[in-house]
């Protein structure tokens, strides 16, 4: 089977509904079979490995919250109940929304924001901080085996030790990195026409069809579902 | 030219929404490294906030030194509530990062983004956010868990959860937050004017 396309604000849209869900979600039955529909949106987006492991570990935590409520005692239990009762709120939410960046592209998000009518002060920050976090990565492991040649230890004992050396030598360099790659950066993309005052175009097609429709109609039938249990009615 | 005075009439030039987005990255990622101890950690997740304003100080006062206008720091804040939602985090620490920012610019602004004090006051709100989550907790502990007992709610847990989870929790994160945030802030202002003040970086 191959995998399905779905619009990204379709994809926002059943974001938000899973925020919604979990926030009224009536029982933890309920949680476990958002996570399910999450899971099989995952299957029809082709992500089939991560949806396997997500589903394993979201099984994990259903059996240890279940153990920590009726296998825990006093202070433990409460401690345990509160924990658990925030990873349960996240992690339908966490787990569509690795679907969702792992099936979606920064240009069609672009494309879908400004189809939306987010301002320009929205999305060119947005998409710039997308493509500038893995150089941040990339610019930390640099930093830190020059500071091993400069025999600064970057790892915990040297942080305990120099404390405000250790963060100096961190902070600077990653800063001015940061500073000249805005400098860059903005000299590129103005030479690539972003003033251009013109609505912007994308190459890939973004349109709403049948599928996206009836997937945002499943959610909302699902929404409805919980909160009519919450009220007793089901 | 008709390009630049449709983006000088907003008052933010491409320069400055691309030093903002690189800058929000750094933010983000001091946000991740220092929560990401605190998080994952039954007992230490309720001062997940504390630790996620240790590190952002430097990155958001050398952020207004090189943009102080109208916008940045409001950015920020939006960008963060909503990577935050897209990595389906709790809803009011989305919403409190968007308050946050936007408050913490009203602030820096109301001084035009020049006096220390202010722009230590905008780190904290933007750092308050993060308690959201926290603050929804404790105005509702019961309705918190209630879900996950099936309805019933053994009268042994909400004790012990009431001695468990005081008050006197929320007014810890609260205060340790603002303190924290105030100490990274102001380690901020130090290594500007140290380092990057001399280097001619800042606006």
């Amino acid at each position: 089977m191959s995998a399905i396309r779905f619009d990204p604000r379709t994809k926002l849209v059943l974001l938000f509904m899973c925020v919604l869900c979990t926030m009224f979600a009536p029982s933890l039955t309920y949680e476990l079979f958002l996570v399910i529909l999450a899971a099989v949106f995952g299957l029809l987006s082709g992500q089939y490995r991560y949806t396997f492991f997500g589903l394993i570990a979201y099984c994990l935590i259903f059996l240890a919250t279940k153990l920590s409520i009726y296998h825990l005692t006093g202070i433990w239990q409460a401690i345990f109940i509160a924990f658990f009762g925030l990873v349960n709120k996240v992690y339908p939410c966490g787990f569509m929304a690795g679907i969702m960046i792992a099936t979606t592209k920064t240009g069609e998000f672009m494309a879908a924001l400004y189809k939306i009518h987010m301002p320009d002060s929205f999305v060119i920050p947005f998409a710039v901080m997308m493509r500038y976090l893995p150089v941040v990565k990339e610019d930390w492991n640099s930093i830190t085996d020059a500071m091993k040649m400069r025999d600064v230890s970057p790892s915990l004992k040297g942080t305990i030790m120099h404390p405000v050396m250790t963060a100096e030598c961190l902070y600077v360099p990653m800063m001015m990195a940061a500073s000249n790659t805005a400098d860059e950066l903005s000299i590129a993309s103005v030479t690539r026409g972003i003033e251009n005052p013109n609505p912007r175009t994308c190459l890939t097609k973004i349109n709403f069809s049948v599928k996206d429709v009836l997937a945002v109609c499943f959610i909302l039938i699902y929404f409805i579902i919980g909160l009519l249990i919450r009220r007793g009615l089901l | 030219m008709r390009s630049q005075s449709y983006y000088n009439r907003k008052g933010l030039t491409v320069k400055d929404l691309v030093t903002t987005g690189i800058f929000t990255a750094l933010f983000f990622v001091t946000m991740l490294v220092g929560g990401i101890v605190f998080a994952p950690n039954p007992v230490l997740t309720f001062y997940m906030p504390l630790g996620s304003a240790l590190l952002g100080g430097p990155v958001l006062m050398l952020l207004i030194a090189k943009v102080p206008k109208r916008g940045p720091i409001a950015i920020v804040g939006i960008l963060c509530g909503v990577i935050w939602f897209a990595t389906g985090m709790h809803w009011a620490m989305d919403l409190g990062y968007i308050i946050g920012g936007i408050a913490g610019d009203l602030i820096a602004g109301s001084k035009n983004y020049k006096s220390k004090v202010f722009n230590v006051l905008a780190y904290i709100c933007i750092s308050l956010g993060a308690t959201g989550t926290y603050i929804c907790y404790f105005a509702d502990k019961k309705a918190w868990s209630q879900y996950m007992l099936n309805g019933g709610t053994a009268k042994s847990y909400i004790d012990t959860m009431n001695s468990a989870a005081q008050n006197w929790m929320l007014a810890v994160i609260l205060g340790g937050t603002i303190l924290v945030a105030a100490f990274s802030a102001i380690i901020g202002l130090k290594l500007l004017k140290k380092q990057f003040e001399k280097a001619g970086i800042t606006a």
